[in-house]
């Protein structure tokens, strides 16, 4: 599960002396890990894969920072406000994906990188169906994804410094945008990890920590909910105010769509002994859980107490979080949670960084048949590229920004769970599937949601082009691997299959 | 057997959805069996893509069956519960752990009990369905295997297919 969504409407100004000081010491620890990653990052396995090297407790928190957006924090409490118990619906599949996932994906895509040397997520594709051209299209997709989900990231990085700091906007993001590129261009994953450690642990404190005040200031979970069904009862049903096709929608998106987030399952390859994996899903799924208490905590209270009255009613969604911390819990807290708002930012945008330039560093000149002579350098600088167009987007009108940001989610499962999460457990699938089903994931996902942008088309209630695109793309797959099922034995090497076998 | 049942329920699943997406797209209300195929459905996939991936050619799915089946009941039971309550009751609000019975039944259930089975049976049974010493030991000779022949470009062009795993173990 990760929540891609992003922040893009304005946030409460929150300069005051205690938050700022925080945010200082937060940024200027995340430099200081940039720095010791820096003098450890000598060779391209080191910039995209952390040299194989990290262990249990840093893959547990860089899969669950990189999960994480700013969403969880921001976004995510106000859909609760607004949307009731439903919005629940979109991080409720946690207590599965991670299990999936790992059965899924895991050992599987660790082994495949010891055996074959891989660094990317299309490796994993290229080497399973033997096939440049569905490693390529996966690079595609992933690089389009990445692009749209950077914008959206950087911006929401940039409204987080402008509340803090009370800077303008276009500073505000191109410091964001400074802080993240320094750390990821030197450092790589290898950095990105590391600070991810860092930002994951204190994501999860900060959350329990708001979590606590939250039924303090409601009156415990019974006093929350009396007061909500006095006023609005539907907002408690179970699927609240959002209809149940539409939050079955979400836990469906957002928990088959698990298996195909590169930025998370990328991060097998970096865990040092297989062995250690053994434990991974209870860590991860129990941090996740931790870390997601705000995201329930302060949606409810927030309307709990604009339902007894003791606030006004929210402008904006969004303001829930800002508003609730400024208001009911120590300044102290307060600036350390906005400070892990920027640090989940920064973490995903960190992995998108990533693997954005490793797709176009690695997987593109793979797809051709040519090799890049030196992976690390031309990481770095690709690295740069892509940040700086992603910045220049997220300084685009809004509306065009949220719309890059809605479909990275759907664009990345829809092309990647069928080939990579199906394809590297079932020997029949063929590369004519893989590539049909990440050429439809593509199509569908982008003519839809340029058509509903464009207001050209509106899907009905409760349908999501995710959900849809995601379908579709898992029964092509099916579909064109049984029509050429007598190339599918073909298309496996010994070793690849040894992997998918063991 | 285990990896074919897999697949097929997988498929189902999708299609449930797919059924789901497509009664939207006719005219007039949603069916009533519109949400049901689709949280079932849901529940099916993600309890199915975790047996394959778990299957063994050897072995199946072996002592993770009791685990998935109790998930798939808690997830796909808790979406049926969730359908089939009525919505809370303002004048009878009867709360379980603070919460209406069938947000209960979600947040709880759904959201927090699969955390009790599913990583603790991946824990447990690691060493004999994911992966044992002797699986990693096969794998790291095929990964030897595999660098030696690419370090001999003229008899193992980087086109040509990787050895057999017949071949590279012993």
């Amino acid at each position: 599960m990760a929540l891609g969504m992003m922040q893009t409407g304005d946030l409460p100004r929150l300069a005051q002396p205690t938050i700022v000081a925080v945010a200082v010491v937060y940024f200027a620890i995340v430099a200081a890990i940039g720095v010791w990653a820096t003098r450890r990052t000598k060779t391209a396995s080191d910039f995209f894969v952390a040299g194989e090297g990290i262990g249990l407790a840093a893959l547990t928190l860089a899969a669950m920072s990189a999960t994480l957006s700013g969403f969880a924090f921001i976004g995510g409490p106000g859909l609760v406000y607004a949307a009731g118990l439903g919005a629940m619906f979109l991080i409720l599949p946690a207590s599965v994906t991670s299990s999936m996932t790992s059965w899924a994906l895991a050992k599987r895509m660790r082994l495949l990188g010891e055996v074959r040397g891989l660094i990317t997520v299309p490796d994993a594709i290229g080497a399973r169906y033997r096939s440049p051209a569905a490693q390529g299209l996966s690079a595609v997709a992933i690089l389009i994804a990445v692009i749209g989900y950077m914008a959206t990231n950087i911006l929401a990085l940039g409204l987080v410094i402008r509340a803090i700091f009370g800077t303008d906007l276009t500073l505000a993001v191109w410091i964001g945008m400074a802080i993240v590129l320094g750390y990821s261009v030197a450092g790589g994953i290898l950095a990105g990890v590391y600070t991810d450690v860092f930002q994951g642990s204190l994501m999860a404190v900060a959350s329990v920590l708001v979590f606590v005040y939250t039924l303090k200031v409601g009156g415990g979970m019974a006093g929350i909910s009396t007061t909500i069904l006095e006023n609005d009862a539907a907002f408690m049903g179970p699927f609240g105010k959002m209809g149940a096709v539409a939050a079955l929608s979400l836990f469906f998106v957002f928990g088959v769509g698990s298996m195909g987030q590169p930025h998370v399952i990328h991060k097998f390859y970096m865990l040092r002994d297989p062995r250690k994996l053994k434990w991974y899903p209870l860590l991860v799924t129990a941090a996740l859980l931790v870390t997601m208490l705000l995201y329930f905590g302060v949606g409810v209270a927030v309307k709990a107490l604009v339902a007894g009255g003791q606030m006004q009613p929210l402008a904006t969604a969004d303001d829930a979080t800002p508003l609730f911390l400024l208001r009911y819990t120590p300044v102290l807290l307060a600036g350390l949670v906005f400070s892990g708002v920027a640090a989940a930012i920064m973490s995903t945008v960190n992995s998108f960084m990533n693997i954005g330039a490793a797709a176009i560093t690695h997987d593109l000149p793979v797809a051709f048949g040519r090799r890049v002579g030196n992976e690390l350098l031309w990481g770095r600088i690709s690295t740069v590229v892509i940040s700086v167009a992603a910045a220049f987007l997220a300084l685009l009108p809004g509306a065009l920004v949220a719309f890059l940001g809605i479909f990275g989610w759907g664009l990345f499962a829809s092309t990647l769970v069928p080939a990579l999460a199906i394809g590297l457990n079932w020997e029949g699938a063929t590369k004519e599937g893989a590539v049909a089903s990440i050429g439809t994931g593509l199509v569908i996902t982008l003519a839809f949601e340029t058509l509903a942008y464009f207001n050209a088309y509106r899907f009905p209630t409760g349908v999501t082009v995710s959900g849809l695109s995601l379908v579709l793309s898992i029964l092509v797959f099916f579909a064109v691997s049984w029509m050429t099922r007598e190339r599918a034995a073909a298309q496996l090497d010994g070793d690849v299959k040894l992997v998918m076998s063991v | 057997m285990a990896r074919r049942n897999s697949l097929l329920a997988l498929f189902a699943g999708t299609l449930a959805c797919a059924a789901a997406y497509a009664s939207a797209f006719l005219p007039g209300d949603p069916p009533s069996w519109s949400p049901w195929a689709l949280g079932i459905g849901t529940a099916v996939v993600m309890v199915s893509a975790s047996a394959l991936g778990a299957a063994r050619a050897d072995t199946g799915i072996g002592r993770l069956k009791l685990p998935f089946a109790i998930v798939f009941l808690i997830v796909a039971g808790g979406l049926a519960a969730a359908l089939s309550m009525p919505a809370p009751d303002a004048a009878d609000p009867a709360l379980f752990l603070g919460l209406p019975a069938g947000a209960a039944v979600v947040l709880l259930g759904i959201g927090l009990l699969p955390l009790l089975v599913l990583p603790i049976a991946y824990a447990l049974t690691f060493e004999e369905m994911t992966l044992s010493e002797a699986d990693l030991a096969r794998v790291r000779e095929a990964a030897r295997a595999w660098q030696a022949a690419q370090r001999a470009p003229a008899a193992h062009s980087a086109a040509s297919p990787a050895p057999e795993p017949a071949e590279v173990v012993a």
